[in-house]
């Protein structure tokens, strides 16, 4: 353990003195600042905010995401290129040992820089309230959608298997379906998929006239008294003129105004008039969700709009309400951003168990900079290869699906939506990223390290 | 029987990128090195000197064979903890000072730190560069690197100690220290596996050489063994008058044999020595290593390694004379220089080899006094033969006041 530890420390200080960090470091005590002077966002205080720490928070993720490659790869292959491992190595240390003397070295480091940076971070977006002067209704708003982590509910999914299947029948039996079926030149799969498509946004299309509720159960705010939002986006069918819709909306209890009981909280309705395609949020108070956690939300299409209204399916409409501090939502970032940093050191590390450091570099940027375009990627390959999809699903999927996921779980997104990133979110993402990905690569460096031979060819 | 370092018909051979066997580095090698033993590795460059101690400190994995240390696998902590090893080139972190470099191999071997604040003062000292010790490695001339290097593979105190050319870049005095040390640690019961084409080092300590040719084995043996010339003798007296010269020479022609008898010339390192040594006590300054002659006093404190040993390893080798008390000053270096086989040898194998004069060097600075090589006196009373250890002894006491047992000059 003091070997190891010996092993960590001299690492740290290898990328201290070396000046390796102290780029990076210099850079981003610049930078920061800077930016939370330059930056004004849409002008309102929130607006700053969010396009602060959008910045600031990529920024400092990405830069040090490729310290710790730099840092990873350079310690190792400077140590076997310049040899100073052959007085390591022979000293009474086994390799993995020294290996993980290496990664923890780099994980130090990183955890010295992600506290200082994330503080700094955290200090500024603190005071940035105060030198903005921001009017009270300003305040309110960052309070109420910046600062804050709110938990996200969608409505539930609704089943439309049956009905798809109902349908597919019914029109095959009507020989109403297209005739590209019909020769073959479109696959039955395919077209269920499309018929599957368009029922489900017919269950979230209202057309004038008509209304559509949403249940909501298990509403837990952190505190009582808490607003929830209702934030939703418009599509259309047809423009309207001036490109906004007329609505009225409600929220509340509405199983009392079903079974005739009394009415024990209230329910609110709000008349609106919104942008299309853009998101708006309605603030409902607190009290308009029954004790049981529950709230009905609904959507009345006034026949003043000439047109059907869709909310689209992945985020057309959400309630939001705030399950947790914006100091615990922040500090679970700063780990997202730790826990991609340890991947991005193993994966270094791997690296210069077999390759030159130039190689290396290469190696492992490519896979960061994939890592960060993963889910075009993984959609392109899938896209691709789906007339070899048996090679394909065999060999070349689950490689890719090694691949890190960084732009999936970007930090970055939770604290400019103000979205819960749920301990359970970053318990899920060290599974995936540390417990299975990085521990395969951690493996493959300790086998290939194991029987590297360590001195060069000199005869 | 185990030994210290032992290898089993070792081969490694480099293969190029094909697989194809291209260089046999070490061919067949079979080493036997024993407990207490000064051994030194010979041979020209490339001959496999270097990748023979990379096998065996598991830096290189052999083709064909086996390597033991001390009786078991080098990657073994608990065998490489009893391990010192300076390799040929000072492979230091250029960023770390002189003591936290220390510091750092110390905490590889897990030693707690009061012994280690302890030792890497010792070692600074003895290297002679307590001085420098606050300054990075990268600032480092050559041989202040190699001193720390040294220092590095002492800090363990190890029973077995590799040196890999432990002499290059060294400047005289750094040279003559670490062939002290070797002695020293020989007689306190280390073994010591030396590698270099440096003869005269080697000749100085090593108790027995093996030398290399395409890493194969040419010659094997006791230095004393392989060196001495049987058909000639050597005096070493103080000054002598003409007369007592005169009857010297008259016994010797008596036996139908020639002699000549001159004062032997010293040599330049002790010369050296001698002055670098008197402008130290003058104090002056110097951003360089300052040499010492102390010798880290934790390194196996200085028991009799003889009986130690005894009782450790069924059968220990033999030093002559370890247990002798320094009687005698007067040492006579048994090997004469220019040995014709030996040279012979030796030309074969390196181009660098030094003839004739330079053998009889004394390790410690003042000490030579005797060993005149030119001088061939054949005396029938010369039985005795020189035993190292006596020089040792010798040397080590005249180390701490070289000048004064210098003869040559007197």
């Amino acid at each position: 353990m003091r070997s190891i530890w010996a092993v960590a420390t001299n690492t740290f200080k290898q990328a201290v003195r070396m000046k390796i960090a102290a780029v990076f470091i210099i850079l981003l005590i610049v930078l920061l600042p800077t930016m939370a002077v330059s930056m004004t966002g849409d002008g309102t205080l929130k607006g700053k905010l969010q396009t602060f720490v959008s910045y600031g928070f990529s920024l400092t993720s990405l830069l040090l995401s490729l310290l710790t490659i730099i840092v990873s790869v350079y310690s190792l292959t400077s140590d076997i290129n310049q040899r100073q491992i052959y007085t390591v190595l022979t000293k009474p240390i086994r390799r993995f040992q020294f290996l993980f003397g290496k990664l923890l070295g780099i994980i130090l480091l990183d955890v010295v820089l992600l506290v200082l940076f994330s503080t700094l971070i955290y200090a500024i977006i603190i005071y940035i309230p105060k030198f903005q002067k921001a009017g009270p209704a300003e305040l309110a708003q960052a309070n109420n959608e910046f600062f804050t982590a709110r938990a996200g509910l969608t409505p539930p999914e609704v089943d439309v298997t049956q009905e798809v299947i109902d349908t597919y029948n019914r029109l095959a039996e009507t020989d109403q379906l297209p005739p590209d079926i019909i020769e073959n030149k479109t696959s039955r799969e395919d077209y269920i998929e499309a018929l599957t498509h368009n029922i489900k946004l017919g269950k979230r299309a209202v057309a004038v006239g008509h209304d559509l509720a949403w249940e909501f159960k298990n509403i837990k705010p952190l505190e009582p008294g808490q607003s929830l939002f209702i934030r939703f986006k418009y599509n259309v069918s047809v423009n309207p003129p001036d490109l906004q819709i007329i609505s009225k909306w409600f929220a509340g209890d509405d199983r009392q105004v079903k079974y005739g009981a009394n009415v024990q909280t209230p329910i609110y309705t709000f008349d609106r008039k919104d942008l299309i395609r853009t998101f708006h949020e309605i603030e409902v108070p607190a009290d308009a969700v029954a004790e049981d956690g529950y709230l009905a939300v609904g959507f009345f299409n006034v026949p003043l709009n000439d047109t059907v209204v869709i909310f689209p399916t992945e985020d057309g409409l959400e309630v939001l309400y705030k399950a947790d501090t914006f100091y615990a939502n922040f500090l679970r970032a700063v780990l997202l951003i730790l826990f991609r940093l340890i991947f991005l050191a193993c994966l270094g590390i791997l690296a210069s168990t077999f390759l030159s450091f130039p190689v290396a570099i290469l190696l492992s940027l490519a896979i960061f900079f994939i890592g960060t375009i993963s889910g075009f990627c993984l959609e392109s390959f899938d896209f691709l290869s789906r007339n070899l999809s048996s090679v394909y699903s065999y060999t070349v999927r689950p490689i890719v699906q090694l691949l890190p996921q960084f732009d999936k779980f970007s930090p970055t997104k939770f604290l400019v939506s103000a979205r819960l990133l749920s301990w359970s979110l970053l318990a899920k993402v060290v599974f995936y990223l540390i417990c299975i990905k990085a521990a395969l690569l951690w493996l493959a460096a300790l086998l290939i390290f194991r029987y590297k031979e360590i001195a060069k060819v000199i005869v | 029987m185990e030994y210290a370092v032992e290898t089993f018909s070792l081969t490694k051979i480099f293969s190029d990128w094909w697989g194809r066997d291209k260089v046999y580095a070490v061919d067949d090698l079979n080493l036997q090195i024993q407990y207490n033993e000064v051994f030194g590795l010979l041979g020209p460059n490339g001959s496999g000197k270097t990748t023979a101690l990379k096998v065996l400190l598991g830096l290189l994995y052999p083709t064909k064979g086996k390597a033991l240390c001390l009786g078991g696998d080098a990657a073994n902590p608990k065998i490489s903890a009893r391990i010192g090893f300076m390799p040929e080139e000072s492979y230091l972190y250029r960023y770390l000072n002189a003591r936290e470099t220390l510091d750092f191999y110390g905490r590889l071997f897990g030693l707690p730190s009061k012994v280690r604040k302890m030792r890497i003062e010792v070692l600074l000292d003895m290297v002679g560069l307590k001085a420098v010790a606050n300054r990075p490695i990268g600032t480092f001339s050559k041989g202040m690197a190699r001193r720390i290097a040294l220092a590095q593979a002492l800090i363990n105190d190890p029973d077995l100690l590799m040196l890999d050319e432990p002499t290059t870049g060294l400047d005289p005095i750094g040279t003559r220290q670490i062939k002290d040390l070797i002695l020293e640690l020989a007689k306190r019961g280390k073994t010591v596996l030396l590698c270099s084409h440096l003869l005269a080092d080697v000749e100085d300590v090593c108790d027995r050489i093996a030398i290399l040719y395409g890493g194969k084995i040419q010659s094997e043996g006791k230095v004393k063994e392989l060196l001495r010339q049987t058909n000639k003798m050597q005096i070493t007296t103080g000054h002598l008058s003409d007369t007592a010269i005169g009857k010297i020479k008259q016994i010797v022609n008596s036996e139908q044999a020639d002699c000549v008898i001159t004062s032997p010339m010293d040599k330049l390192e002790a010369f050296f020595v001698r002055t670098i040594t008197t402008a130290q006590q003058l104090s002056l300054p110097t951003s360089g290593a300052v040499s010492t002659t102390q010798i880290g006093h934790f390194l196996a404190p200085q028991t009799h390694p003889e009986s130690l040993l005894d009782k450790l390893v069924s059968t220990p080798v033999s030093r002559q004379g370890l247990s002798k008390p320094p009687t005698t000053k007067q040492v006579v270096r048994p090997e004469p220089a220019e040995s014709k086989p030996d040279e012979r040898l030796l030309g074969k194998l390196t181009e660098q080899t030094p003839p004739a004069e330079s053998k009889p060097v004394d390790k410690t600075k003042p000490v030579e006094p005797k060993a005149p090589q030119k001088e061939q006196i054949k005396k029938s009373i010369l039985d005795q033969l020189t035993d190292r250890s006596s020089t040792q002894n010798d040397n080590k006491q005249q180390s701490d006041k070289p000048q004064t047992g210098d003869p040559g000059n007197a």
